[in-house]
């Protein structure tokens, strides 16, 4: 073991070049991560209301649709969207809103299902009960349903976003300098040292999703008292 | 996995629309994109100190783009990305220790060659002295190289274990799990330099193949390839190829090797 190879690279390996070039390194992973993790949840929360709400054709059309986002492989859609798009449409998107809007669809095609359970998990009575004190349809989602499904959901959006922080690796397939990418460039400068390096990309890695999850625990638990409290 | 970016790869190919003449767009643009490897010392890698992509590729980047009067812009690349960002028009030029070959040449045009190297064996003292001992080992290369393949064609009895890059190829050589690995002569040689207990590995003194290396270029551009091969002949004329060449493998280098081969010498 040489520790010295860690604290030698220790600024490339969490910010990159930067304050010389761009970001990169653990601090683009956590943009990467906090970009597509906010978006996605949105994402997810929209579609999965659409799923649990929509029926016939519109429903269908839907499901094909997250059902693609979640069968390709994250690494080809990321692939597909970087370079082909520009062939076929002119249009060219960024590496970075490339991977962030690519791991947004598909952590929101997965959080979709998600929520859409959590909506349908709550019992048909309060439907009816709220629709019997004259609320609306969409009314009684906001202020009945939707409160009680996402306490239920906050662990599936915890583990998707986990996910998603282990997913943003996949920008290498575009040369994205995020985390385990400039551990390669490292581990490929010096040649000999590659268990040091990827112990420690791995305690990084490890060390966020630990923090999200504890995070998350803490946000629920305080979110929750009141109720429990009634309860 | 490796099937469905071969059949990406196809699908770029075929769409890949003929453009405008690439080399007006990067005078206008006066910026000429170049991909370079990140991770492939001494060719392309991430500089200790200015953090910047340095290596013999990059000089020759560099270079070229002086010819032309533009400035030059890097991006990392790597075997998996190399020639979907030339086909996609994201780069101009690929200078990735990116060996010649008839079947890449199939989907993308190459300079004369600016570098040759041999392939060659890095293996624990005493395992490997001759290439009839090779179809009886286990041996390590990085996925996707033209090592690769020329081992596995010429030598079909060898165990061939594909690993990422040339650390991990190397940390399976340490640790017994091969019996040699195999890539670039000179590539080996500069890893040797930073194993500390080098003393107990050698590169046994033949090589399998030659590879030429050169500059991918898209297919169709024949004012822009004939513009590079111009800058590489007027670079060895001028001792220029000879100043970079020894900045990363004269004497005083971590990799010092005799220059042998010269541009101009195969077109």
């Amino acid at each position: 073991m040489n520790p010295a190879i860690i604290t030698d690279n220790l600024g490339y390996l969490l910010l990159g070049a930067w304050p010389r070039g761009p970001v990169g390194g653990l601090a683009l992973t956590l943009i990467l991560s906090g970009l597509s993790g906010l978006a996605s949840a949105l994402l997810g929360l929209v579609l999965g209301i659409a799923l649990a709400m929509s029926a016939g054709p519109s429903r269908v059309a839907l499901t094909i649709g997250l059902g693609v986002l979640r069968a390709v492989p994250i690494v080809m859609l990321i692939f597909w969207s970087y370079f082909l798009l520009p062939i076929l449409f002119g249009v060219s998107i960024p590496e970075i809103g490339t991977v962030a809007a690519t791991l947004a669809l598909v952590g929101g095609a997965y959080l979709s299902y998600g929520v859409a359970a959590g909506i349908e998990s709550i019992g048909h009575g309060q439907w009816e009960a709220g629709l019997a004190l004259g609320f609306g349809r969409w009314p009684v989602l906001r202020f009945i349903i939707l409160p009680q499904a996402l306490r239920a959901m906050a662990p599936s959006f915890v583990n998707q976003w986990t996910t998603l922080i282990k997913d943003t690796s996949l920008a290498y397939v575009i040369g994205v300098p995020e985390l385990s990418f400039v551990a390669t460039q490292v581990n490929n400068r010096t040649m000999v040292y590659p268990a040091e390096i990827f112990l420690f990309v791995g305690a990084l890695y490890a060390g966020l999703c630990v923090a999200l999850d504890r995070l998350a625990a803490r946000l629920v638990r305080r979110r929750s008292r009141p109720t429990a409290h009634l309860g | 996995m490796r099937r469905l970016f071969a059949l990406a790869l196809a699908i770029l190919c075929s769409v890949g629309a003929a453009q405008a003449d690439r080399l007006d767009d990067i005078r206008k643009a006066g910026v000429l994109r170049v991909a370079v490897f990140d991770s492939n010392p001494p060719f392309g890698f991430v500089d200790r100190g200015t953090l910047q992509i340095a290596g013999l590729d990059v000089d020759y980047a560099q270079a070229i783009a002086d010819k032309l009067g533009v400035k030059v812009e890097l991006r990392p690349t790597n075997p998996a990305n190399r020639i979907p960002l030339l086909i996609s028009g994201k780069v101009d030029l690929v200078l990735a220790n990116f060996t010649i070959t008839e079947e890449r040449g199939k989907q993308l045009d190459f300079s004369i060659p600016y570098f040759a190297s041999g392939q060659q064996f890095l293996t624990k003292k005493g395992t490997l002295s001759s290439p009839d001992q090779i179809n009886g080992l286990r041996i390590g290369v990085d996925r996707g190289t033209t090592n690769e393949i020329v081992l596995r064609r010429d030598f079909p009895k060898a165990t061939v274990v594909a690993f990422d890059d040339t650390p991990f190829a190397f940390t399976a050589l340490r640790n017994g799990n091969v019996q040699a690995i195999t890539q670039d002569g000179p590539k080996l040689v500069g890893l040797l330099a930073k194993v500390p207990d080098r003393q107990n590995y050698e590169i046994p003194p033949f090589s399998i193949s030659n590879d030429y290396i050169g500059v991918g270029i898209p297919k169709g551009e024949g004012r822009l390839r004939d513009l590079v091969n111009e800058a590489l002949r007027e670079l060895e004329a001028r001792g220029k190829a000879a100043q970079i060449y020894d900045r990363w493998f004269g004497p005083n280098t971590e990799q010092p090797l005799p220059r042998l081969f010269r541009i101009g010498d195969r077109n």
